[in-house]
C-alpha cells in the first residue's frame, strides 16, 4: 500500500510533465529505430508505447524509461531482412520469455560481473553504432540535407538558452518541418520510410508456424536481444538508482523487461529494453515515479495517433539531428578525457569492448569479450600476489620456505618455479600458513612440489595449511596418500 | 554503562516533540536509565524537483545531472541538519531541567522505522508522538507512521499525546493474553510504575477463566508491592476502558499492541488504532 502510494503518486505533477517531455523525444527515437531495424515506424511506435505502459506496472526501478531501443534494434537486423517482420515478432516474444526466466533465475545478480570498464564501453559502441546508423542519412544526399541537419542541432543546443519550459528537440523538429513544407523541400521524410500507425494497436499473435524450424531461426537472436536488453536495463537501472539515490530491485526489472516484450511483440511491436538517454532526461526532468513512464507511453500512442498525418510530414534530417543529439548524450566524454590517466587494463578493456561491437555490430559479443578481458586482468593481478621466500636452518640440513599470498591457476607455476629442487637438503619444511590455495590447479602445484622433493629423497613438511587451503587439499591433494607418485606421475 | 538500558525519545520537529521530552524524561528518571533523543531526517528521492523540461543530452549531460542532483541534496541535508541540531539542543535543556543527567541526542538519515529498528537494541523504551509533523497539518488523530512503526518493534513503546502530567494513576488493559500476561511480569519488575496504584481492567467478551486470569494478575503485581485495583467489566472493550480512565482519572495506560496481523486489522480494523484514538492519555504498548 505505501510503496504504491509512493511509487505512483507522491510525483504527481513533475512525473505528468517529464512524462510528456519523454514522450516527445521517444517519436523519433522510435522511429528512427525502427528504420535501424528495417520495420515500418509504425512497429517501433507501438512497441514503445506498448513496453513503457507495460514497464511502468511491472518494472522495478520506478522512473527508468524503457521503449524500443537502438542496442535491440542492431541486433534484429538480420533476421528482419532475412525472414520478414512475422518472425522479428515472435522473436521479441520469445525475448519475452527469456527474461522472465531470467528474472526467476535471479540472473540480474550476475551484472556485478561485469564491471565499470566494460560498463563505459557498452554506452559508448551504443553511441557510436547510433551514430553511424545515421549515416546512410547523411551520404549521397543533397546539401540541403546537412543544412537541415546542423540547423536542427544547433536548435536542440541552443534553444535552452533562452527557454527550458519546452523541449528543444521538439522545437527543432517542428521548426523543420515547418521550413520544408513552407519551400516544398524535396528531401525524404518519415512518411517515405514506411507506414505509420493509424488506430490504436490491437492484439495479434505472429503468423508464423510453429516448429522447430522457426524455433532455429528465432532462438539465437532472442537470446542475443535478451542479454542485450538486459544488460542495457541493468546498467540504466544503476545510472537512475545513483542519479536519484535510491534503490531498485534488477530481479523484478528483469521479469518486468520480459512481461513488457512479450506484450510488445503481441501487438505488433519490436523488442525494447530500457533507454539511457531517455531515463536521464526524464530524471533532469523531474520524473522519478512509475506514474512518469506510464504518462510518457500514454502520449505517445496519443499523438501519433491523432497526429499522424503531420509525423509523416518530418523530414529525416530533423530526426538524424535529434539522433546525434541522443549520440553525444549517450557517449561518456569522460572515458576519453581520462584514457591515459586511468589504469592501463581499465582503457584496454574498454577499447576492446568497443571495438568488438562496433565490428560485429552486437552489445553482447561486446560485453562478453570485455567481461573476459577483464577477468584475465584481474587474474594476472591476483597472481602476482604471490612470493616464496626460504632460509636455511640446522646449519644447512633444513631449507624453510615461507609461502605468502594467493595461490591459484595464474600463480601455479611461478608457485612450482620458486623451489629450488637441486639442492642437497636433508629436509625442507614449507609454510602455508600465510597462503590461500584457491584450485585444483594450486593443490597440483603443492603436490609435484612436495613429489618432486621426495624424488631427490628430501623429507618434506607441510606445515600451517590454513581453514581454506586445508579443505581443498583434503579434498584434491594425492601426496598424503600411499601411491601419490604413481597417481601424478601416471607410472 | 549497560548497552540496553536506554529510554529513546523519538521526535521530529513538530511541537509535540515537547511531550516526548517530558515523557521521556520522567520514564528516565524513574528507571534511572540514560535519556536519548533521536531524529530522523527523512529524504524523499521519491519526490522529484526538475525545472529543466528541454529534453536535451549533450556531452556528459548525466555528470553534471549527478552532481546538480546531489549538490541540491546536500544543500537541503545541511539545513535540515542545522534545523534538527537547534531543535534536539532545546529538547535537551528541557529535559536536563527536568532533572534528567547529560541527555545524549542523535541525529540520523533514513526512514522512521528502519532506523528504531537499528537501535532497538541498546532501548528498553521507546517514546514517541502518537501524532507529528504530519497532524500538524492534517488533524488526523493519530500519525499515519505508528502503526508501522510499533509493529516493526519489540521492546515497550511509550506513545504519548499532548500535554504532560506527572502520572498518577495507571490502567492496566489486561485480556488474559500471552503479551498481557508479559506485560504483568514486565510491569512487575520494572521501577516505571513503583508506588503508583494500577487499576487492573479486563473487559470484551467474558471467557471462561477471566476471573482465574485476572486474580493471577492482581497476585503477581501485589506480590511486587503495587497497590491493585482489579475489575472485570464485560463489554466492548473501547468503551469500558474510556469508561474506567474517565472514572478514575487515570493518566496513563498500559495495553498490549497490534496481536493480529496487518492483513486483518485492514479488514476489521484494529482494536489497537481504535483505543489510542479514543484515549486521549499516554499509552505503554507493550509488544
Amino acid at each position: 500500500m505505501k510503496s504504491i502510494r509512493q511509487d505512483w503518486f507522491s510525483n504527481i505533477r513533475n512525473d505528468l510533465l517529464a512524462g510528456i517531455v519523454v514522450a516527445l523525444a521517444l517519436i523519433p527515437e522510435a522511429i528512427a529505430f525502427s528504420i535501424i531495424a528495417g520495420v515500418d515506424p509504425k512497429v517501433g511506435l507501438y512497441a514503445s508505447f506498448c513496453i513503457a505502459t507495460v514497464i511502468a506496472f511491472a518494472g522495478g526501478r520506478p522512473g527508468m524509461i524503457s521503449a524500443a531501443t537502438g542496442a535491440m534494434a542492431l541486433v534484429m537486423v538480420m533476421l528482419v531482412k532475412e525472414h520478414g517482420l512475422q518472425y522479428l515478432l515472435a522473436a521479441t516474444i520469445l525475448t519475452g520469455v527469456l527474461q522472465i526466466a531470467a528474472g526467476w533465475l535471479r540472473l540480474g545478480s550476475l551484472m556485478r560481473f561485469v564491471g565499470r570498464a566494460v560498463v563505459i564501453g557498452f554506452v559508448n559502441a551504443l553511441a557510436i553504432l547510433i551514430f553511424m546508423a545515421q549515416l546512410p542519412e547523411l551520404t549521397n544526399v543533397p546539401w540541403l540535407v546537412y543544412a537541415m541537419v546542423l540547423a536542427g542541432l544547433g536548435i536542440i543546443y541552443l534553444f535552452p538558452y533562452l527557454t527550458k519550459a519546452v523541449p528543444s528537440p521538439l522545437v527543432a523538429i517542428v521548426v523543420l518541418t515547418a521550413i520544408a513544407i513552407y519551400f516544398g523541400m524535396d528531401i525524404r521524410t518519415v512518411g517515405d520510410m514506411g507506414q505509420l500507425p493509424d488506430s490504436l494497436p490491437v492484439f495479434l499473435l505472429p503468423d508464423v508456424p510453429l516448429n522447430w524450424e522457426t524455433l532455429k531461426i528465432i532462438l539465437p537472436v532472442s537470446a542475443t536481444l535478451a542479454v542485450v536488453g538486459l544488460l542495457e536495463s541493468m546498467m540504466t537501472a544503476s545510472i537512475v538508482d545513483d542519479l536519484t539515490d535510491s534503490q531498485s530491485n534488477k530481479n523484478r526489472e528483469c521479469v518486468g523487461q520480459g512481461i513488457a516484450n512479450i506484450a510488445s511483440g503481441c501487438i505488433g511491436g519490436m523488442a525494447g529494453c530500457a533507454m539511457i538517454g531517455q531515463s536521464v532526461i526524464n530524471v533532469k526532468s523531474g520524473g522519478r515515479g512509475r506514474l512518469s513512464t506510464l504518462a510518457a507511453g500514454v502520449f505517445l500512442l496519443l499523438m501519433v495517433v491523432f497526429i499522424g498525418d503531420w509525423v509523416s510530414q518530418i523530414p529525416m534530417a530533423a530526426l538524424v539531428a535529434v539522433m546525434i543529439m541522443v549520440s553525444i548524450g549517450t557517449f561518456n566524454w569522460a572515458s576519453i578525457r581520462d584514457l591515459r590517466t586511468r589504469p592501463k587494463d581499465f582503457s584496454v578493456v574498454m577499447v576492446a569492448t568497443v571495438v568488438t561491437v562496433v565490428a560485429t555490430h552486437d552489445l553482447a559479443q561486446g560485453v562478453l569479450v570485455g567481461v573476459l578481458l577483464s577477468g584475465f586482468f584481474f587474474a594476472h593481478k591476483v597472481g602476482m600476489i604471490m612470493y616464496v621466500g626460504s632460509k636455511p636452518e640446522d646449519e644447512g640440513r633444513v631449507r624453510s620456505y615461507q609461502v605468502v599470498g594467493q595461490v591459484f591457476f595464474a600463480s601455479a607455476d611461478r608457485f612450482v618455479s620458486s623451489f629450488d629442487f637441486k639442492e642437497v637438503v636433508e629436509k625442507v619444511r614449507i609454510d602455508v600458513s600465510r597462503a590461500h590455495f584457491w584450485d585444483v590447479t594450486a593443490v597440483s602445484a603443492l603436490d609435484k612440489v612436495v613429489i618432486k622433493f621426495r624424488r631427490e629423497d628430501t623429507e618434506v613438511e607441510v606445515v600451517g595449511l590454513n581453514e581454506a587451503s586445508a579443505t581443498m587439499v583434503d579434498r584434491f591433494a594425492v601426496h598424503d596418500k600411499p601411491d601419490a607418485v604413481e597417481q601424478l606421475m601416471g607410472h | 554503562m549497560k548497552m540496553e538500558n536506554k529510554v529513546l525519545a523519538c521526535v521530529d520537529l513538530s511541537h509535540f516533540a515537547d511531550y516526548v521530552a517530558d515523557y521521556a524524561s520522567w520514564a528516565a528518571k524513574r528507571m534511572d536509565a540514560p535519556l536519548k533523543f533521536l531524529h530522523v531526517i527523512t529524504r524523499h528521492p521519491e519526490i522529484g524537483s526538475g525545472e529543466d523540461h528541454s529534453g536535451a543530452i549533450g556531452i556528459d549531460s548525466q555528470e553534471i545531472l549527478l552532481n546538480k542532483l546531489s549538490e541540491q541534496d546536500a544543500a537541503q541535508a545541511k539545513v535540515a541538519h542545522e534545523k534538527g541540531r537547534v531543535f534536539l539542543n532545546r529538547l535537551r535543556e528541557r529535559a536536563i531541567a527536568a532533572g534528567v543527567e547529560s541527555p545524549d541526542m542523535k541525529q540520523r538519515h533514513g526512514t522512521l522505522e528502519e532506523t528504531l529498528v537499528e537501535q532497538e537494541d541498546e532501548v528498553r523504551l521507546f517514546v514517541l508522538g502518537r501524532r507529528g509533523e504530519s497532524a500538524e497539518a492534517t488533524n488526523r488523530d493519530l500519525g499515519r507512521s505508528v502503526e508501522g512503526v510499533v509493529r516493526a518493534l519489540h521492546k515497550p513503546i511509550l506513545t504519548v499525546t499532548e500535554g504532560f502530567v506527572d502520572p498518577r494513576r495507571v490502567m492496566f488493559a489486561f485480556d488474559g493474553s500471552n503479551l498481557t500476561r508479559r506485560g504483568v511480569e514486565m510491569v512487575a519488575a520494572s521501577p516505571l510504575f513503583r508506588g503508583l496504584p494500577i487499576h487492573l481492567v479486563m473487559s470484551g467478551k467474558p471467557v471462561q477463566d477471566g476471573q482465574k486470569q485476572l486474580e493471577w494478575a492482581r497476585e503477581t503485581l501485589q506480590a511486587a508491592d503495587f497497590e491493585v485495583i482489579p475489575t472485570l467489566i464485560p463489554g466492548d472493550t473501547e468503551r469500558v476502558i474510556a469508561g474506567v480512565i474517565q472514572e478514575q482519572h487515570i493518566d496513563m495506560l498500559i495495553m498490549g499492541a497490534y496481536a493480529h496481523s496487518p492483513l486483518r486489522s485492514l479488514i476489521f480494523g484494529s482494536k489497537t488504532n481504535d483505543l489510542l484514538r479514543s484515549a486521549k492519555i499516554p499509552t505503554l504498548l507493550l509488544r
